[in-house]
């Protein structure tokens, strides 16, 4: 540590020296005499890095939080989507997970990323709303199923309704699959990520995800045949 | 799930099918695995040749290409929602570290994560310098009275600055600062450089919409 008095001389402790080590591909750093640009660039919160916006996060502030909240909304929110099967619950389900994450941000330890540690808030707050609403469940709502789907035109009205017709069935199949099952597949096939992570938001092991995925797989292709 | 006794009966619950391997292919070959490389498209010579793994691997090709365009679809959320969420954030906020102020005219305190902010402002408009982690703390002086403050902080720079003298800087502004901005003497500040960084390096998250 430094104290004030030997201003201007940084003592690199341990921990001090940079850990990254910069690409190649960088320009050959500037000379250290170089003069400051006349107009020094404020980094606003968008341009920061995660584990900065977490950090300061952690220490309070609202504004990191709410940078780091837009740029994981997307991903949080189709999960929700297609977890919950509409739009409404997912809205809930994201608002109160978002607030979760805020509630709870001091206890993230970087032992996951953090987009990992959001997916199992929002992934849980998804689970216990289906848990709750379950007997309600509208398993086979084509409206609600028709829900998740937005609308790319690009084909022929008759193969624009017979595709229309394939990802209403897919998604109505979506909904029909166990709750686990459908948690799993959605993060693997929609948000592409791997077993081991799937794991680490699920708490099941990777057999077991594995496992599930590939009946989620095995009941919708089943289902999927007859688009094919 | 735990508290459910396995009795061994064939279920409809998914407690029985959660643990249940992936059942093998008549040829032997797992299930999962021949739908994983029909997905990468890196299946072997058995794979492609087998018939039982090529009907498991028309089922992926199949059910992929729906996935694929229901992948597509945008789902978007009202940006609304964020909003609601830091309203919320706001309004429950508390005070939390209070830092005393030198007043003439009774007791004053300035809340530590505003003055935080103040000073990781102050390092990020630094070129080639941004603020991580800002803690403030004014130790009681030997009379009771507030002492000067001691600032705690980590930064990351731009790859190719030069640290020593870039950190004296940051010393600099932040005691300027701190008696300017905040009315607080400074005393001490620790620096610690924990990372470097590279203009448009930074990878968002898959998915992400800034």
């Amino acid at each position: 540590m430094t104290a004030l008095q030997d201003a201007g001389e940084l003592r690199p402790g341990p921990g001090t020296t940079p850990r990254r080590t910069p690409p190649r591909a960088v320009p050959p750093p500037a000379p250290a005499t170089e003069p400051e640009p006349t107009r020094p660039v404020v980094a606003a919160p968008d341009d920061l890095d995660e584990q900065t916006l977490v950090v300061r996060a952690q220490e309070g502030d609202v504004r990191a939080f709410e940078t780091l909240a837009r740029r994981h909304q997307v991903a949080l929110y189709r999960l929700a989507v297609r977890v919950l099967g509409n739009r409404a619950d997912a809205e809930d389900a994201l608002q109160d997970a978002l607030l979760d994450a805020w509630r709870r941000i001091g206890s993230f330890r970087g032992e996951a990323s953090f987009s990992t540690w959001l997916y199992r808030i929002v992934t849980n707050r998804c689970l216990g709303l289906l848990r709750r609403t379950r007997p309600a469940m509208p398993v086979a709502d084509l409206s609600e199923a028709g829900d998740v789907l937005g609308a790319t035109r690009a084909a022929s009205p008759e193969r624009q309704a017979e595709l229309d017709a394939g990802m209403t069935a897919l998604a109505t199949a979506l909904a029909g699959l166990p709750h686990d099952q459908r948690v799993c597949f959605v993060l693997r096939e929609l948000e592409g990520l791997g077993y081991a992570e799937i794991a680490e938001i699920t708490g099941a092991g990777e057999t077991t995800v594995r496992g599930r995925i590939h009946r989620a797989r095995k009941t919708l292709a089943e289902v999927m045949r007859p688009w094919r | 799930m735990a508290l459910t006794p396995d009795t061994g009966l064939p279920g409809t619950a998914g407690d029985v099918e959660a643990h249940a391997p992936v059942e093998p292919l008549a040829c032997g070959r797992d299930a999962a695995e021949v739908w994983d490389h029909a997905e990468a498209g890196t299946l072997d010579e058995h794979e492609r040749s087998c018939p039982h793994c090529g009907a498991a691997a028309a089922d992926a090709r199949g059910l992929e290409a729906m996935v694929g365009r229901l992948a597509q679809e945008p789902l978007i959320p009202p940006a609304s929602v964020v909003d609601r969420v830091v309203g919320a954030v706001l309004a429950e906020l508390r005070p939390r570290d209070l830092i005393p102020l030198d007043s003439p005219h009774g007791p004053a305190a300035l809340d530590a994560t505003a003055a935080a902010a103040v000073l990781r402002g102050v390092v990020d408009a630094m070129a080639g310098m941004r603020a991580r982690s800002c803690r403030i703390t004014r130790p009681s002086a030997s009379g009771g009275t507030p002492g000067p403050a001691e600032v705690a902080m980590t930064v990351t720079a731009r790859f190719g600055v030069d640290l020593a003298s870039a950190t004296a800087r940051v010393r600099q502004m932040v005691v300027a600062a701190g008696e300017q901005a905040l009315g607080v003497p400074v005393a001490r500040v620790d620096i610690e450089v924990v990372d470097v960084f590279v203009d448009g390096a930074f990878v968002d998250e898959p998915g992400v919409a800034r």
